[in-house]
């Protein structure tokens, strides 16, 4: 029978019910979806990683077979395997970087369509841009690199776990697949001629007889100037000791690079790691709301119950019957809204998001992951449901079932409400003295609507503000730090007349990126980049709070702030350095600092290096003569026009639009859920004042104004803390969340705070506006009956 | 002398389910102005339903119920809601007072709807309560706040004061001063309708109204009304 009765009272609370339902399958929704959907991503990748052997080390450098042999027989390493890795064109000016191998067991090709690789002739293509470019199986695709051109036909669509995400260049932070892809080859394709006129070119000879002559055994394999060596060492644990082994012993590697250096790796895991710290703050905040509303409403609920409870303590029912009976209500209805949370959060948050990570980075088989973590946070909340309900019974059966059965007349604390009878208050309106009497009677109810809102409009300025900020580092990085409208990628060791060449056409204006060791005081070596700066206006500088200053000056470098914050710089310090491939170590004083919201790295001009005794050699020139039809520049290896950057970036924020979007979807669905939940508890409340107020002759208009106004109270004071509160958590997530390699901060527009608030205040008023209809249908008779 | 409230076949009637079930079943009836009447009935004889109809908290099936010259059955919602506000005071066995305005608060509520209203001190004064204005109504007696809800009726000057129950949760002592104070209204011509199961009032009313299954039983007027004090509670 009390199971009738539970039903029927549910279904008499209908409305409060299914908020309570919605607000806890929101929160668990939010928490298990965003979990999934990161734990999808690391098992997604750790799958793909270790089904297709991802490699441990790049081995960087002028390398041949003998590196290869010798790097093999060192202790624990697994296998190794050789690779020219060089950047070509195609024949319609798209650019691939083109991968020319002869066996595939380290990084080995996921295929979606077409063969394995077998070291014969035919490119596999990867996937995204034969997709991007509708290139299909069995297509031929011309492939261009200096005098070399091959005519292949597309043998295989591909993924490889060491290309998730390619871009052009560092200055491009979002992959354009239509532009830029990867392609592989078997190393045999590499045409003779190719490498014979490099051997020439090594060797100064001009004819070709004279060279045949020359080198009567010339075999061109011996001359394929491999510039990788993938490294599979068989544990984890002994990649150092590899790494330090292959430094000594093998003289032609330049540079060894650990996998979760590089920037596909990088890119990926820091994915991983913001949505890490997103997870946490995120479903945080959704499921604490969602709590907070949930146990107000039970309590609440249960408390109405409270002249039942004593007549079913009077009718002899036992204390703990009566008890499990009422947790049956919160519990029930936390089982249910927990498994459809659980369900939504990974069909729904799980599956979007994954889907979306998979147009940006290239891995097969994304699939969202279930965290057990989010079936005990199910179970967790099923159980303070239970408790909060257990606590509140308890203290309702601690009274004599006579003092139950009494209606408790509300507690009324004279202190508090003295005040509001005196001065200042005595010149308020009867509906403002009425409200805020009634929210210091009902502290607890206001302050979970107060909390619930503030949350909301945190989540709605973070949301929002996250945009801002994005758009404001566009601006900052293309327009004020990049001050250019064309860069060219310059080929390699390019002799000074090919360079006058280029000088005269488009100015003098370049730059050099140099990778480099920082050894630290205790010896440890971190790998990094130097920028050298010999680009003038085109390439500029701001300091902390985005003014630009100028380039550093010729005696020292320019440390970014969060590289100088991380390691401790401090201006006048010193850090010593060496490039990579020369172990020459220089040390260079620290004369100031920098805001580089993309690379953590250090500046130097070009006078600086040159008072070192290093020659500049700039690999990149900036200009702003207008190339918009210029498809090929002679010795230029790319030509990047800061519109596509820009664009390549806008690709990015459209990406991150579609989360925000839920985001606030949620945000304003939790909100508009809780001021409703806590709107139809303080109507339900008050409803019997409201309707004396009716019978004492006082317009539906009237009554609906003394409602709403304190609603309308909480989402103007939840906004005042819930703007700031935006900021902070923006900025958190901005400092805190992203890669380390980022240096960005919240930059809110005054803008975006007033759409928060009007935002936040829209959704209290029409909830409130939707509620207050319900005093049109208030029946005076029932509901002072209902009183008595 | 012409009848100030007159009600002619007035139905109410309930539809439960299937079942109708009629409150008031056709009553006819003529008060005074300034009468004390009384109108007596067991339970579910229609007599709150009648209060409310006479207050324009509810709407007659039909019938003609006339206050004055209007005949209030016609009413619009908004005009019942005017007829509320400027006509007829209120007093329920319960008080519903407001419990987070104080006693000089919940009575200057009227003003919030009637521009004719009394002067709040003086009505506070008549009723006794005065030096408790400024108090909670949670810090007054059961006879306290029912005094809070007589002065809230009378702020605002009604030509009728209905009223259910007004000594239903009080003490004998304390009721006989309630009623002490009603009968002092209808003295300066207030029409006061009080609906009671208590028969021993009816001894002090002008008229008395019996009521029995919706129907009016009898309608009698006292020539001799006793005095309240001669009343034996």
């Amino acid at each position: 029978m009390l199971k009738r009765k539970m039903f029927r009272d549910i279904r008499k609370n209908l409305s409060q019910f299914i908020t309570i339902f919605l607000m806890i399958m929101i929160g668990i929704m939010a928490y298990a979806g965003i979990k999934a959907y990161m734990g999808g991503m690391q098992e997604t990748a750790d799958k793909f990683y270790s089904e297709n052997n991802l490699q441990d080390l790049n081995v960087m450098g002028l390398l041949n077979h003998d590196d290869l042999d010798n790097i093999k027989k060192i202790d624990n390493v697994k296998d190794a395997e050789l690779k020219l890795s060089i950047t070509a064109t195609t024949d319609n000016d798209k650019t691939l970087l083109l991968n020319a191998i002869e066996t595939n067991n380290i990084s080995k090709f996921y295929v979606y369509e077409g063969e394995e690789f077998d070291n014969k002739s035919g490119v596999w293509l990867d996937y995204f841009y034969s997709q991007e470019n509708n290139i299909k199986l069995g297509d031929t695709i011309l492939v261009k690199y200096e005098s070399m051109e091959l005519h292949e036909k597309v043998r295989g669509l591909i993924n490889v776990p060491d290309h998730l995400y390619d871009v052009r260049d560092e200055s491009e932070l979002y992959p354009d697949r239509k532009e830029f892809g990867f392609a592989y080859i078997s190393i045999n394709e590499i045409t003779e001629d190719y490498i014979k006129s490099l051997a020439m070119k090594e060797a100064g000879i001009e004819e070709e007889k004279i060279f045949d002559m020359a080198m009567p055994n010339f075999n061109y394999k011996d001359y394929i100037p491999y510039n990788t060596v993938m490294v599979d060492v068989n544990n984890k644990d002994n990649i150092t000791n590899v790494k330090e082994t292959i430094e000594q012993k093998i003289e032609n590697a330049k540079a060894i690079i650990k996998i979760e250096d590089t920037t596909s790796y990088i890119a990926y895991q820091g994915e991983i790691d913001e949505g890490k710290t997103y997870v946490g703050v995120f479903s945080g905040i959704f499921l604490f709301i969602a709590m907070l509303a949930s146990l107000t409403t039970m309590t609440r609920i249960v408390k109405k119950e409270r002249v039942q409870i004593g007549t079913l303590k009077a009718l002899g029912f036992s204390n703990n019957r009566i008890l499990f009976h009422y947790i049956g209500y919160g519990f029930w209805i936390s089982v249910f809204a927990s498994i459809a949370g659980l369900i939504l959060g990974y069909y729904l948050i799980g599956n979007v998001f994954i889907n979306l990570e998979m147009k940006f980075f290239e891995i097969p088989n994304g699939v969202p992951a279930m965290d057990n973590s989010s079936y005990l946070i199910a179970i967790i909340v099923t159980f303070i449901v239970g408790v909060i309900t257990y606590i509140t019974g308890r203290s309702i059966l601690k009274e004599n079932p006579a003092e139950t059965l009494r209606t408790k007349i509300p507690s009324i604390k004279g202190n508090v409400l003295n005040i509001t009878k005196k001065g200042f208050f005595k010149k308020l309106s009867f509906e403002t003295i009425w409200n805020i009497r009634d929210i210091l009677r009902n502290k607890m109810r206001t302050f979970m609507g107060l909390a619930g809102v503030v949350g909301c409009s945190t989540l709605i300025v973070c949301a929002l503000g996250m945009l801002d900020s994005m758009n404001f580092f566009v601006k900052l990085q293309f327009e004020d730090l990049y001050n250019f409208d064309y860069k060219l990628n310059l080929k390699e060791n390019l002799k000074e007349d090919e360079l006058k060449v280029l000088y005269d056409k488009y100015g003098e204006y370049t730059s050099l990126s140099l990778g480099i060791e920082i050894k630290d005081s205790d010896g440890q070596k971190n790998a990094n980049n130097i920028l050298v700066t010999d680009a003038g206006n085109y390439l500029r500088f701001v300091d902390r709070k985005n003014n630009i200053i100028d380039k550093p000056s010729n005696d020292g470098v320019f440390v970014t702030y969060k590289l100088a914050e991380t390691k401790g710089y401090k201006k006048g310090d010193k850090i010593t350095w060496h490039i990579y491939g020369d172990s020459k170590y220089y040390t260079s004083k620290i004369i100031g600092f920098n805001k580089d919201p993309q690379n953590q790295n250090i500046t130097m001009t070009r006078a600086y290096l040159e008072s070192l005794g290093i020659e500049y050699k700039p690999d990149s020139l900036y200009t702003n003569l207008d190339l918009s039809n210029t498809k090929e520049v002679k010795n230029v290896e790319t030509i990047q026009d800061i519109d596509n950057l820009k664009d390549g970036m806008r690709g990015m924020l459209s990406m991150m639009k579609t989360m925000l979007v839920m985001i606030i979807t949620i945000a304003i669905l939790l909100g508009g859920i809780i001021i409703y939940n806590l709107g139809i508890l303080s109507y339900t409340e008050k409803q019997y004042q409201f309707s004396t107020l009716k019978v004492l002759g006082f317009e539906d208009k009237q009554i609906e104004n003394i409602f709403i106004k304190q609603n309308n109270w909480v989402a103007i004071i939840a906004s005042l803390f819930g703007l700031p509160m935006g900021f902070y958590l923006t900025d958190f997530l901005f400092k805190t969340a992203i890669e380390e390699h980022y240096d960005f901060g919240a930059f809110i527009k005054v803008r975006t705070y007033i759409l928060s608030a009007i935002g936040t205040f829209i959704v209290s008023f029409l909830v409130s506006k939707f509620l207050a209809r319900k005093i049109k249908k208030i029946d005076m008779v029932t509901s002072l009956k209902g009183n008595e | 002398m012409n009848s100030f409230i007159e009600l002619k076949n007035v139905k109410k009637t309930y539809i439960i389910g299937e079942q109708k079930f009629n409150a008031l079943d056709g009553i006819d009836l003529s008060i005074n102005q300034g009468e004390f009447v009384v109108i007596l009935g067991p339970s579910g004889a229609g007599k709150s339903t009648l209060l409310n109809l006479l207050g324009g908290m509810d709407k007659a099936t039909s019938g003609k119920i006339m206050i004055g010259e209007n005949d209030i059955a016609k009413y619009s919602d908004k005009e019942l809601t005017r007829y509320r506000a400027n006509e007829v005071g209120f007093i329920f066995q319960f008080y519903n007072i407001m419990p987070t305005l104080t006693v000089d608060e919940n009575v200057n509520l009227i003003k919030d709807v009637t521009n004719t209203s009394k002067d709040s001190a003086s009505v506070l004064k008549s009723v006794g309560l005065l030096r408790h204005a400024d108090k909670f109504p949670q810090e007054l007696s059961g006879g306290e706040q029912q005094r809070v809800s007589i002065a809230r009726a009378i702020m605002k000057n009604p030509k009728v004061l209905l009223c259910d129950e007004p000594t239903g949760a009080l003490d004998s002592k304390t009721g006989v001063e309630v009623l002490k104070l009603l009968k002092s209204l209808s003295d300066n011509d207030t029409t006061v309708i009080i609906v009671t199961h208590n028969a021993l009032i009816a001894d002090i009313a002008d008229r008395v109204i019996k009521i029995k299954n919706g129907k009016v039983e009898a309608s009698v007027i006292n020539k001799h009304p006793k005095n309240i004090d001669e009343v034996k509670w």
